[in-house]
């Protein structure tokens, strides 16, 4: 995928200033960066939830602004927000997500297990701390298998095992020729990372040589 | 997955949220009721103003409590983000549009059953005479009312709170099904209430077409 002049402007405030990016078939990359780097911004601009406000890209070989509807059917975005339903328990929330993928939800089950919470899959999520709603989210990428996996800040307050399931999702993804783009201030997302990239202000650091 | 398929799946993921969290009950009925008693004290003791009235009051106590039930439908989809995952899921945005209205019409239909009810009993009401056109008068308003309020209730949830924005958006509009869904009533009662039907099925395809055109372009950024 590569991204040309991707510029996000909310109101008068820029997000997003002339990014230049490029992102190989298998490559893991991490964007780091302090709160209000525009990491999140980006990792939706990619994830086609929010437009571009200038500037041009491909993803999965697909265009950023006309194929839209190619990118998500293979694109899984992991947020700090989880898309949850709290009246829902966590497995009614995966079946939903498979079954609006066009899934039949045969990997609901295994999902949740991987994640650490088949015991409370018939449990509703509004009664979930933070940590095991991520985990639930984290789940149902796991259940997906996207070719392009985009996770932001995924090690917020999870655990060890949590934080294994993540580990877990980046090497199936990229075991099956996938991407992943992780948006982190935490530097544990380096060390499965080929590449470490730098946001400040919204503009992409160049690259160390 | 056809579109029918893909508005039943998120009409039964809604309809699953408010029956889990109990809205209809603990929320739409008492405030439909308390509306009843109100305009029914406003009105006075005489029962023959209260009949001619009735039709009315049932309308727009079932007006008042769709906004109350908009409002909801599209609460579950903010509080953590989950209408961003139906923005990128590959499901048609018509189907998301008559997913959401179907649930809605679904929750308010149960609604007027208990409303009549308490209009019958309150205000005298008669659906003696057409019972099956009163109905097609509910139904047909009920429909109209979701697909307002569905349209609606998108562009409030994505404004972020603007739920004040809600009734001042919808009431307007919805003021026609509320005549002609008030005639048809009080003509069901009374005779024939074909043409006021006519009126809400040519509302219904303005709005359920206009809601499945438009809904797309409000859901994207």
């Amino acid at each position: 995928m590569w991204l040309s002049g991707v510029t996000r402007v909310f109101g008068a405030v820029p997000a997003l200033v002339r990014i230049d990016l490029e992102v190989l078939p298998g490559e893991v990359v991490l964007v780091r960066g302090p709160n209000g780097a525009g990491k999140t911004t980006l990792l939706r601009v990619i994830a086609t939830a929010l437009s571009p406000t200038y500037g041009r890209g491909r993803v999965l070989g697909f265009d950023l602004l006309r194929d839209r509807a190619e990118i998500r059917r293979r694109t899984e975005l992991v947020g700090h927000r989880t898309r949850l339903y709290d009246a829902l328990t966590a497995r009614e929330n995966l079946a939903f997500a498979a079954a609006a993928w066009g899934a039949d939800g045969a990997g609901v089950g295994d999902a949740l297990r991987r994640v650490g919470l088949a015991e409370l899959g018939d449990e509703r999520v509004g009664g979930f701390s933070q940590g095991m709603r991520q985990r639930v989210a984290l789940a149902r990428a796991l259940a997906r298998d996207p070719e392009l996996l985009l996770l932001d800040e995924p090690y917020a307050g999870l655990d060890e095992r949590a934080r294994r399931a993540v580990a877990e999702l980046v090497g199936r993804v990229r075991d099956r020729g996938g991407t992943t783009i992780v948006a982190s201030h935490d530097p544990s997302g380096a060390t499965m990372a080929d590449r470490v990239l730098h946001m400040d202000a919204g503009r992409l650091l160049p690259e160390a040589p | 997955m056809t579109t029918i398929r893909q508005a039943a799946l998120v009409a039964g993921k809604d309809l699953r949220i408010q029956f889990r969290t109990r809205f209809g009950a603990a929320a739409l009925l008492p405030f439909a009721a308390t509306l009843l008693i109100a305009f029914g004290l406003s009105l006075g003791p005489g029962r023959a103003l209260l009949r001619e009235a009735a039709p009315g009051l049932l309308w727009l106590a079932v007006l008042f409590a769709s906004v109350l039930s908009f409002g909801q439908a599209y609460g579950s989809e903010v509080e953590d983000g989950a209408l961003e995952g139906l923005v990128l899921a590959p499901l048609e945005r018509a189907a998301i549009f008559l997913g959401k209205a179907a649930a809605v019409a679904a929750e308010l239909l149960l609604l007027e059953a208990v409303v009549i009810a308490l209009v019958v009993a309150l205000f005298g009401l008669s659906i003696g005479a057409r019972p099956l056109d009163l109905a097609a008068a509910l139904v047909l308003g009920t429909v109209g009312l979701a697909a307002v309020g569905s349209l609606f209730g998108l562009v409030v949830a994505a404004a972020r709170r603007g739920e004040a924005l809600l009734p001042l958006l919808v009431l307007p509009l919805a003021v026609p099904i509320l005549v002609a869904g008030t005639r048809a009533t009080a003509a069901a009662a009374s005779g024939g209430a074909g043409s006021w039907l006519g009126l809400l099925l040519a509302f219904d395809a303005a709005f359920v077409a206009a809601g499945m055109l438009v809904f797309g372009f409000l859901l994207e950024d």
